[in-house]
């Protein structure tokens, strides 16, 4: 049985720097599976080089069978596949409201000419896309910041918007780039909360996360990345009490 | 025999413009800034010294009285302009738009001032011609050639060679690093601003010595210089005044087939041809 | 009472041609010093027709103007999308100068540099409007009709795209959607804007010639939305109607006509330089 998202001999160099060396890994499908691993392992490559924002120099990726190789980033998207970024990249002038209203596929007058021609279906279309944007903040706990700029939002509820907009997408496999990071301890509750809704929902996750509580309140699998390389993998308490590859992530030089 | 004479225009032209477009070069790879306004100091180059020429200045001394003036304009463009832009946090547009708007400000002050028509040199020895075999040369072109050729090497010197070129080359490849390691890039970017309008100046003032002045008229070499430049490889000093040269070749030997006022269409077109097969030059600078 | 009727009319035409601009520049943020050149395309499309042996009416005249517009400026943005956006600055200047050299030298097909004299005055449904107040209330409704378009784009789901787009392109693809193809479409909607505004201009002026579309006018259109505003409906209508006042402004300055087209460059100049500087938001617009 072909895996649910595999990667393979995945290989890729900035200039001098050798980011991803023959990585590869499996993901299961409905499961939150977490990757750790010191700053610069490669984590976040990782997830350009699945997501099409990066080709790596060797190596494939498939997901569920089909291969991801040289596809651009709306088509992995398409594929069933998102992700959020360390730095948020929300689109600070829009409304949160908004910002989940760009990532709900196939909208009507997303181009001019139904724009400009079938205004009123435009409006009606819209007014139902709404709703069901509406009800993605809810599902994430924001409905209630809905009409707000994002530069009013907190950090922690511009954390939850970058959620409700993978989720906008209707992606199954969700590629989280530290969700968890720099939030207060209620917010970090409700995130996890959240990611662990999403999973009863049938979605699968693949979290990057420094914070070794929440990786093991939510984690059922734990990949450790170190210099590229898949070093490690196993439950939350196998890699977490692994001296070895504590000494890597807290001491040991990269 | 044709052949060879337009082959040798070419090169006359295409030395010109290789500096322009190392010079534009060296401004883009270092600030980032597309300096449009570039084609304004290369004008201004020639009106002062036609200015200094026309009362009896000599012209040696005129050309380098041009150079001061223009590498004391870019710096002033730099540190008044872009950097005011660059702390106001302005976008990449906006800082084209406003380099733009200088252009347009230096050309027409100098059409107000002088004439918006074209104005010939009052340089007699320029004119003499050269015969060697079948083709001729004015002594302008000769003096061009070399002066270039000359500025292109000093250029590659200063680059490789010196403590302020190694400088710069390394804001060039890393300005954040080098803002975090104090090699002050604001400095640094005054230095490279003016030090290209200096430079620019040399063909400002040698190419109307044939041509004429003519206030609008930097535009188009500057046009073709970042064609030459983005072929050439953006970073890469040689790869841009290489392809300097093969475009004017290109451009006089088109000459045989399609009238001269079509030239920029094979300029535009060989830019057309990079952009969609290799956008990144032949001669990218490696990262 | 002919003279405010002029005024109106090129100001219609100039608002029209300023929502391509703003289109193009404020909202999809690519700068364009060619959006004279299609002007120019679209005037002499129409102008073509028009007088053509067997004359078309204006409207399917001005339809083809506005196809090939359109196909223009996607020929011209696609490629240069792919790649950094400076290389679209050069292949702006590029169309420009190009164009200008076409206008000026394709003689048998533009009449080269002494244009196109005597172009016949627009006919709607068999009914010549042969006065400049009924030529006036054309570009009045052409005026309105691109201004419908624009509100009507940028409050669909197309205009919040382009928005996104502008904030950050990468944040867009990672939500699946076609970057390239939301710029292309917008580019393409400026071209048919720019070609309804030439063929506007055409019949409205009876006489086309390239100096109405060489890179000054396009730096006078960038200088009309820089200072009526970027991104909105009130900025690119108040540009216009401003900067086409300033002729007469340096009339009344008693501007010698002699060197009075320089003295209108070098303000639009100074104007650009001065609002980049103090007001990127123009006067009625949000931030460039």
């Amino acid at each position: 049985m072909t895996a649910y998202l595999q990667a393979v001999g995945l290989d890729h160099s900035f200039g001098g720097l050798h980011a991803l060396r023959e990585c590869g890994f499996d993901i299961e499908q409905g499961r939150i599976t977490c990757l750790v691993g010191p700053n610069g392992a490669g984590k976040t490559t990782i997830f350009d080089a699945i997501t099409g924002f990066l080709r790596p120099d060797e190596g494939h990726v498939t997901f569920r069978g089909r291969s991801l190789d040289g596809l651009r980033p709306q088509a992995i998207v398409h594929a069933g596949i998102a992700r959020t970024f360390q730095n948020l990249r929300l689109f600070t002038e829009l409304s949160a409201l908004d910002n989940v209203l760009v990532a709900l596929p196939q909208q009507f007058a997303e181009e001019p000419l139904g724009a400009i021609f079938r205004p009123l279906h435009a409006a009606r279309s819209q007014s139902q896309r709404r709703a069901d944007a509406l009800r993605t903040l809810e599902h994430v706990g924001l409905a209630d910041r809905a009409r707000e700029t994002v530069r009013n939002l907190s950090y922690g509820e511009q954390k939850l918007l970058t959620v409700a907009r993978v989720l906008a997408t209707g992606a199954e496999l969700l590629l989280l780039d530290e969700p968890a990071s720099g939030l207060s301890a209620g917010a970090l509750d409700a995130v996890m909360a959240l990611l662990r809704r999403l999973q009863t929902e049938g979605k699968t996750l693949l979290v990057v996360e420094h914070n070794t509580r929440v990786v093991q309140q939510i984690a059922d699998e734990v990949l450790f990345l170190h210099q590229g390389h898949l070093m490690a993998r196993g439950s939350p308490q196998q890699i977490i009490a692994d001296p070895a590859l504590a000494e890597i992530y807290f001491g040991g030089a990269i | 025999m044709i052949l060879l004479q337009l082959l040798i225009n070419g090169l006359v032209t295409g030395c010109a413009l290789g500096v322009v477009a190392i010079s534009f070069a060296l401004v883009y790879a270092t600030t980032k800034i597309f300096h449009v306004a570039h084609a304004g100091v290369y004008t201004l180059a020639g009106y002062i010294a036609w200015m200094l020429a026309s009362h009896g200045v000599p012209d040696v001394l005129a050309l380098a009285a041009a150079v001061v003036v223009c590498a004391a304009v870019g710096a002033l463009i730099q540190s008044q302009l872009y950097a005011r832009l660059e702390r106001r946090r302005a976008t990449h547009l906006v800082v084209l738009i406003a380099s733009l708007g200088l252009l347009a400000v230096m050309q027409n002050i100098l059409a107000a001032v002088f004439s918006p028509n074209i104005l010939q040199f009052p340089v007699l020895w320029g004119s003499r011609i050269i015969a060697l075999g079948g083709i001729r040369l004015t002594y302008s072109q000769l003096l061009t050639v070399v002066v270039c050729l000359a500025a292109y090497v000093g250029v590659m010197w200063f680059a490789y060679a010196t403590p302020l070129g190694k400088r710069i080359r390394a804001v060039a490849s890393n300005p954040f690093l080098a803002q975090i390691t104090r090699l002050q890039p604001n400095a640094v970017y005054v230095y490279v601003v003016a030090i290209a309008s200096a430079i620019v100046a040399l063909p400002g003032v040698l190419v109307p010595l044939d041509l004429g002045l003519q206030p609008y008229g930097g535009i188009t070499p500057l046009l073709t210089a970042t064609i030459a430049m983005i072929a050439g490889g953006v970073g890469s000093i040689s790869g841009a005044f290489m392809l300097s040269i093969v475009i004017a070749v290109l451009q006089n030997l088109s000459l045989l087939v399609i009238p001269g006022e079509w030239s920029i269409g094979i300029t535009f077109f060989i830019f057309v041809i990079f952009m969609l097969f290799r956008p990144t030059g032949l001669f990218a600078a490696a990262r | 009472m002919d003279f405010l009727f002029s005024y109106l009319a090129l100001a219609a035409i100039y608002v029209v041609l300023g929502l391509s601009t703003n289109l193009l520049v404020g909202i999809v943020g690519i700068f364009s010093v060619s959006q004279a050149a299609v002007f120019g395309v679209g005037a002499y499309i129409v102008a073509h027709f028009l007088m053509a042996a067997d004359p078309l009416s204006f409207l399917p005249a001005l339809a083809i103007a506005i196809l090939c517009c359109v196909t223009l400026n996607i020929l011209v943005t696609l490629p240069s999308l792919r790649v950094s956006g400076d290389y679209f600055v050069v292949t702006s200047f590029g169309i420009q100068l190009l164009a200008t050299a076409v206008f000026t030298n394709w003689t048998s097909g533009t009449g080269g540099a002494s244009g196109v004299p005597g172009i016949p005055p627009a006919d709607l449904f068999g009914y010549p409007l042969e006065s400049t107040f009924q030529l006036m209330l054309l570009c009045l409704a052409g005026l309105l009709l691109a201004c419908l378009c624009f509100w009507l784009i940028m409050r669909a789901p197309f205009g919040r795209l382009l928005r996104a787009i502008r904030e950050d392109e990468l944040a867009v693809a990672a939500a699946g959607k076609n970057v390239l193809r939301a710029k292309v479409s917008a580019a393409a909607l400026a071209g048919g804007f720019a070609g309804v505004a030439g063929g506007l201009y055409a019949t409205f002026l009876s006489f086309i010639d390239p100096s109405s579309f060489d890179l000054d006018a396009s730096i006078l259109l960038l200088t009309m939305v820089v200072v009526g505003g970027a991104r909105t409906l009130a900025g690119s209508i108040v540009g216009p109607f401003l900067l086409l006042a300033m002729p007469q402004l340096l009339t009344l300055l008693e501007i010698p006509t002699t060197i009075a087209a320089t003295a209108r460059q070098l303000i639009y100049g100074l104007l650009l330089i001065a609002f980049m500087l103090f007001r990127p938001q123009g006067l009625l617009g949000e931030r460039l």
